[in-house]
């Protein structure tokens, strides 16, 4: 397991200084390509918890689109030379990541972590087992039977901004 | 239907892919060349050159230097200009021919090589010891007597001063320009003192 | 130590012949080389012999593709392609390689450096990561990964940040342009990508390519005639090669993307393109052909005709891009969602209606089809491809506005035209 843990650590500490670089450095070009980093190493955290599934849709989705989004973003902005500039939003800043750290805290504490080399030795449900075993075919029965409203709503949602967005550009 | 533009386009590239490579290789195989080609190396028949400098004359690049010599005799006596010195740099040649087409006994012709690829541009320049030592192919270009007599200088053999000319050769037997070979001092390897010899008497 | 690279026949037999069955893993035959306590050395062994076999594997794998992609190509354009070096002028890419070593290695003045060195290692990063899971014959695969056909998609689109890296740092104008023509390019075809082996998925019920092979009775270019062409001209697509190779056009803009690469990093920069299109072709080979599984002997000759069938996309994807010129951004664009994008999910549609009539999904446990279901599959589907392809092409046909003549009494001229 020592083999394990060290990996772990090393993409733990990899996410961390890469989020803190995004956050702290001048350039915004680079600290995109740092999120894409923190983005990749969060998939590989993925990877640990035999989510395979999420870590492949965290790189194809937030490391190959997302990030690519953000970068035109940057792209597009006037004065990327200058990189980030002051303003009077130090406030919301903070508070609002707090907020987040504190569910995301909660939720850390409260899931019954597991890896897959440790399933054996914990006697988990038959559902629990199947979801270690083959994530996807279970995430997709939860999404599409028993979570198929939520599912649904919020492909509805999802498309209704794109319309949105296109009424919002279309030519006249 | 929609897609048939792409097949037929990828049908055209299919049929050149079966079709045998149009690449000729070239140090191992060459396009067959016109006898009319204007070449590098310049065949000069010092045997019919009065050296007049009518090629130097000419040539709209000035890359022609000729220095002459009299010979010690009169012209009634026989006697000519010895060519001391024929230069012609081709690193500035454009091989445009006028040289060839001014010679007034037909002495100068246009070779048929184009392989010349020098490291120095001093080694471009054609000295006249070259120019006599050379093997004399000439090209048919502007000399309808060659063309007429069906010569290839790609296929056929080397050609003699006397063959090259637009009169017979018997002509040389009275006028001037044959004249000064009666009197032209024999080198080694010349083959034509022979027959000069016979014309003398 | 982890159970699924027990399955891989490289690993397996440096594994136990360093480590033996020590620790926990009991599936070797006997003691290994190694004493107890240290499996973790046979483990790493193990690990870096098939890294090393696989990235060479890659790497002249490009080099022989350079070569035959030249020769076929001049073949195609009926010039000879080079031949002085070796029998065949094989040797070629080795001399470009060498040449490309020896040139001063270029970093612009003005450019990022860091990002711009890390844009050849993240360019191959992905090409080698996405052959983790290529089946290359029976048993001889690296993962088997259970979201294998997502893997190989995710990995193949960080190529699309090395792009963009590539474009903002050479700090250089027109590899911006090529950048934000090629990002815009790829983000758009990899949606009909996926969406294209949605059918295969469905047909097989998992995404680990492995099983892909095993499911595949018939080959998917039958079952699947519009999800193979979708994700074959969105596959070429994201390689960059001709029809879509707006972001390195050399006539409009220098060398799009990587105009400031020269030497080493340009030549990583190559190999990744051109080890791309075998990795392509491979998983053309392996989701559409059916793999390694051949007529006869699959199980011995598997990498064979896993070979055979490569090569055959490979001779495709030259064969496409010595006929068809470049097409312009706005065509590529509507080619994409206008073509592309309706004909993807019209395969997931027919396709799930027919997964859902064949009775797969009953209960909980996914079932297979059989073969005669299969070619039922196939009766369906080819027509519908084409009907399909009829249709949408029609749509997407690009109206051309002429502009109004000045002599228009000299000669009558239509208003508009059809274009293909």
């Amino acid at each position: 397991m020592l083999f394990q843990d060290l990996i772990f650590w090393a993409l733990a500490a990899v996410a961390v200084v890469g989020a803190l670089g995004v956050v702290l450095l001048r350039d915004v070009f680079r600290s995109a390509l740092l999120l894409v980093l923190v983005f990749l190493t969060v998939a590989g955290l993925f990877f640990f918890l035999a989510a395979e599934f999420l870590g492949i849709v965290q790189v194809l989705i937030y490391a190959g689109a997302i990030s690519i989004l953000i970068i035109f973003a940057i792209m597009l902005t006037q004065n990327v030379q200058e990189g980030n500039l002051p303003n009077g939003l130090q406030f919301a800043a903070v508070l609002l990541p707090a907020l987040l750290l504190v569910a995301l805290a909660f939720v850390a504490f409260d899931t019954d972590w597991r890896l897959i080399a440790d399933l054996p030795a914990v006697g988990g449900t038959a559902v629990e087992d199947a979801a270690f075993r083959d994530n996807t075919f279970t995430l997709s029965k939860l999404l599409l039977e028993n979570y198929a409203l939520a599912f649904g709503a919020a492909g509805t949602l999802l498309l209704a901004s794109i319309i949105g967005a296109l009424s919002l550009v279309r030519e006249r | 239907m929609y897609g048939f533009g792409l097949a037929k386009g990828l049908m055209v590239t299919l049929k050149n892919f079966i079709r045998p490579p149009f690449t000729i290789q070239y140090p191992e195989e060459r396009i067959p060349q016109h006898p009319r080609f204007r070449g590098e190396e310049f065949a000069w028949y010092e045997e019919r050159c009065t050296g007049c400098a009518s090629c130097a004359k000419y040539c709209p690049l000035g890359i022609i230097k000729i220095v002459t010599s009299e010979g010690g005799r009169s012209p009634q006596e026989g006697g000519h200009y010895d060519i001391d010195v024929f230069d012609i740099d081709i690193g500035r040649c454009m091989f445009c021919g006028l040289c060839v087409e001014a010679c007034p006994y037909d002495a100068l012709f246009m070779g048929s090589g184009f392989e010349r690829g020098r490291y120095e541009r001093q080694d471009l320049v054609i000295t006249v010891d070259e120019l006599r030592e050379a093997v004399k192919k000439p090209s048919t270009w502007f000399r309808p007597q060659l063309e007429d007599s069906g010569y290839d200088p790609h296929k056929d053999s080397a050609l003699d001063w006397r063959a090259v000319g637009r009169e017979k050769w018997e002509w040389h037997q009275r006028e001037k320009a044959g004249a000064r070979i009666k009197f032209r001092p024999a080198r080694v390897g010349d083959k034509t003192q022979e027959g000069d010899g016979e014309a003398r008497s | 130590m982890t159970p699924f690279l027990q399955e891989n026949v490289v690993f397996r037999e440096v594994y136990c012949f360093l480590g033996g069955n020590e620790g926990n893993a009991s599936w070797c035959g006997g003691d290994g080389l190694l004493p107890g306590g240290f499996e973790w050395a046979a483990y790493f062994a193990a690990g870096f012999v098939i890294m090393f076999i696989l990235v060479n594997a890659a790497l002249l794998g490009a080099a022989v593709f350079v070569w035959s992609e030249r020769r076929l190509l001049a073949r195609f354009q009926a010039r000879r392609g080079p031949n002085r070096w070796g029998p065949w002028g094989i040797f070629q890419p080795i001399a470009d390689l060498l040449k490309l070593i020896i040139k001063e290695d270029i970093v612009p003045n003005a450019a990022d450096r860091l990002a711009f060195t890390l844009v050849p290692i993240i360019m191959l990063m992905a090409l080698l990561l996405s052959l983790a899971v290529m089946p290359f014959a029976r048993n001889t695969y690296l993962v088997n990964l259970n979201v294998g056909i997502l893997y190989i998609i995710a990995v193949s689109s960080m190529s699309t940040i090395a792009i963009f890296m590539a474009g903002w740092s050479s700090a250089n104008k027109y590899a911006m342009f090529g950048a934000m023509r090629g990002v815009a390019m790829l983000i758009s075809y990899e949606i009909p990508l996926v969406l294209s082996l949605v059918g295969v998925v469905l047909i097989v019920g998992s995404m680990s390519l492995v099983s892909v092979v095993e499911a595949q009775t018939v080959p998917f270019l039958l079952v699947q005639p519009l999800g193979a062409l979708v994700f074959m001209l969105g596959i070429s697509a994201e390689l960059n090669r001709t029809p879509f190779d707006i972001l390195e056009a050399e006539s409009e803009i220098i060398a799009g993307y990587h105009t400031e690469y020269s030497g080493i990093k340009f030549a990583l920069i190559q190999a990744a393109e051109m080890a791309g299109v075998l990795a392509a072709s491979g998983f053309l080979a392996t989701i559409f052909m059916g793999g390694w599984s051949g007529p006869f002997w699959s199980g011995q000759l598997g990498a064979f005709w896993f070979l055979v069938k490569l090569a055959g996309f490979v001779m495709l994807f030259i064969w496409i891009r010595a006929t068809f010129p470049r097409l312009r951004i706005d065509q590529i664009m509507a080619f994409a969602w206008k073509f592309l994008l309706p004909l993807a999910l019209i395969n997931f549609l027919v396709t799930a209606v027919q997964v859902y009539f064949f009775g797969f999904y009953q209960g909980d446990v996914p079932g297979e089809l059989t073969r005669n279901e299969l070619w039922i599959m196939a009766a369906i589907n080819i027509p519908v491809a084409l009907i399909a392809i009829g249709i949408f092409g029609r749509f997407s046909r690009e109206k051309v506005r002429v502009p109004e003549p000045v002599f228009q009494n000299i000669a009558p001229s239509p208003r508009t035209m059809e274009v293909d």
